[in-house]
């Protein structure tokens, strides 16, 4: 005959603290894995934009960028983003130049896709449309969520890469052409994965999409 | 060896990469802002600590003293607020860089012009006497150097005396007095007549740094250098029709 052994309280509490550990270490376990889990993403339908023609909604890893374009503080850099986006090149691009809480750089069209990643050239791709001149004359401030056509080393060779800064910039004002501001998704931004050692991302993020919001 | 490559390694994968704006843009480690909110746009940085540039790391400066930095940046800012902001953009300028014990392969220098990055460095602790002068000199030599073809050496050879002959580059003569002649003779200095392109940055700096009456002076006395005055001013406004000496 089987004796049934009751357990004694002290069992009853390492049973229950047991329980306790693990199951704080499994909600640790998803909150780690979940990079996304305390990021509020912003549904674009739901805001009233006073501009809504110069509205893109670019979407991440873990939610909606809101940016507002500034058509007339670069005319040119404007018109070559919005015809980019409009023909969904943007979508599955790499965010391959990610600088801890400094900035997020995507958009190299040639050797940043997904699928077609080249790490060996990736940040020289083109668009196929040619460069752009720089237009750096007017002022802007470029403080935190400033979006901004990247470029090469000299002036007038902007064409599809584009950066988004994380901090204010001050030295960027009259080196780099302004594309607009982010409204809402600071936050998203800074989840994109980066890496310490490098500027440049082994197994970047993507951008999902890239939409004007009235497309 | 192995231990070594490892320790290396190591070392490579747990050092962040510490973004730096400052170098990513002109190329010249160990800076900080001094200044960059100035009205003709301006920016003013200086070395925290010595660095060297250049393929063969020939240029050499050091970290100012903060003291001797914070006087010598009053004359600089006051010397190079006279500039326009478009004719600093027409010539390339952007960037100030101040340090100390300025040189360039062993030879000490009052600043490097570098129309490329947009960037003049200057010594700080250059000759006190001839500091803000020269300070225009370096500034003639960005424009100079963006603007080359609207400056002509053999053109300007002419205003001279046909037995007049230049080094065959500013750092291969002895001729490096920057006091001004009491007797200029188309000469401000001693300088001046080291090569073509030093002569025009002499007579440039003196343009602004004298006052208009001593120049129309010296036009009257000197028919060689009412010439060279007369050629910067026109070629100056090529560049820049609003500019003012």
């Amino acid at each position: 005959m089987i004796k049934k052994i009751k357990a004694s309280k002290s069992e009853k509490i390492i049973l229950i603290f047991l329980i306790i550990l693990g199951s704080i270490a499994v909600g640790t376990y998803i909150v780690i894995k979940n990079k996304c889990l305390f990021v509020k993403n912003h549904n674009p339908k739901n805001i009233h934009f006073k501009k809504p023609n110069n509205i893109v909604v670019l979407n991440a890893t873990c939610g909606n960028i809101i940016i507002e374009l500034y058509p007339s503080v670069s005319p040119n850099g404007v018109k070559r983003f919005k015809t980019l986006i409009e023909s969904g090149a943007y979508d599955d691009v790499a965010f391959h130049r990610v600088i801890e809480n400094k900035l997020v750089q995507a958009g190299d069209l040639e050797f940043g896709k997904k699928g077609s990643l080249n790490y060996g050239k990736i940040g020289t791709g083109k668009s196929g449309f040619g460069t752009i001149k720089s237009e750096v004359d007017s002022h802007f401030n470029f403080t935190k969520g400033s979006v901004g056509l990247a470029r090469s080393f000299e002036n007038d060779t902007e064409d599809s890469q584009f950066f988004i800064i994380l901090q204010d910039e001050p030295l960027f004002e009259g080196e780099y052409t302004p594309l607009g501001k982010v409204l809402y998704g600071m936050k998203i931004l800074e989840k994109i994965k980066y890496q310490r050692q490098s500027e440049y991302v082994l197994r970047p993020d993507f951008i999902n999409s890239l939409k004007l919001h009235n497309q | 060896m192995n231990l070594l490559r490892a320790i290396l390694l190591l070392i490579f994968f747990i050092t962040p990469i510490k973004a730096n704006t400052i170098y990513n843009i002109i190329k010249i480690p160990n800076l900080e802002i001094y200044e960059i909110n100035t009205k003709n746009k301006l920016k003013y940085f200086y070395a925290t600590s010595p660095f060297r540039l250049g393929v063969q790391k020939n240029i050499v400066c050091s970290n100012p003293d903060k003291k001797d930095l914070d006087i010598k940046y009053k004359t600089i800012y006051k010397s190079l607020s006279i500039y326009s902001y478009d004719y600093l953009k027409k010539i390339n300028l952007k960037y100030i860089v101040m340090c100390e014990d300025l040189s360039i392969s062993g030879l000490y220098t009052a600043g490097i012009p570098d129309n490329i990055m947009k960037t003049l460095i200057l010594d700080i602790k250059f000759n006190e006497d001839y500091f803000e002068r020269v300070i225009h000199h370096e500034v003639f030599h960005i424009a100079y150097l963006q603007h080359k073809e609207i400056f002509n050496d053999e053109e300007w050879i002419k205003f001279n005396n046909p037995k007049f002959e230049y080094a065959e580059c500013s750092t291969c003569t002895k001729k490096i007095g920057l006091k001004k002649y009491d007797k200029t003779e188309g000469f401000f200095t001693e300088y001046s007549k080291s090569t073509a392109s030093e002569d025009m940055a002499e007579v440039y700096s003196y343009m602004i740094y004298l006052k208009k009456n001593k120049i129309n002076q010296i036009r009257k006395l000197d028919p060689i250098l009412n010439n060279k005055i007369s050629y910067i001013e026109n070629k100056i406004k090529q560049i820049e029709s609003s500019f003012i000496f």
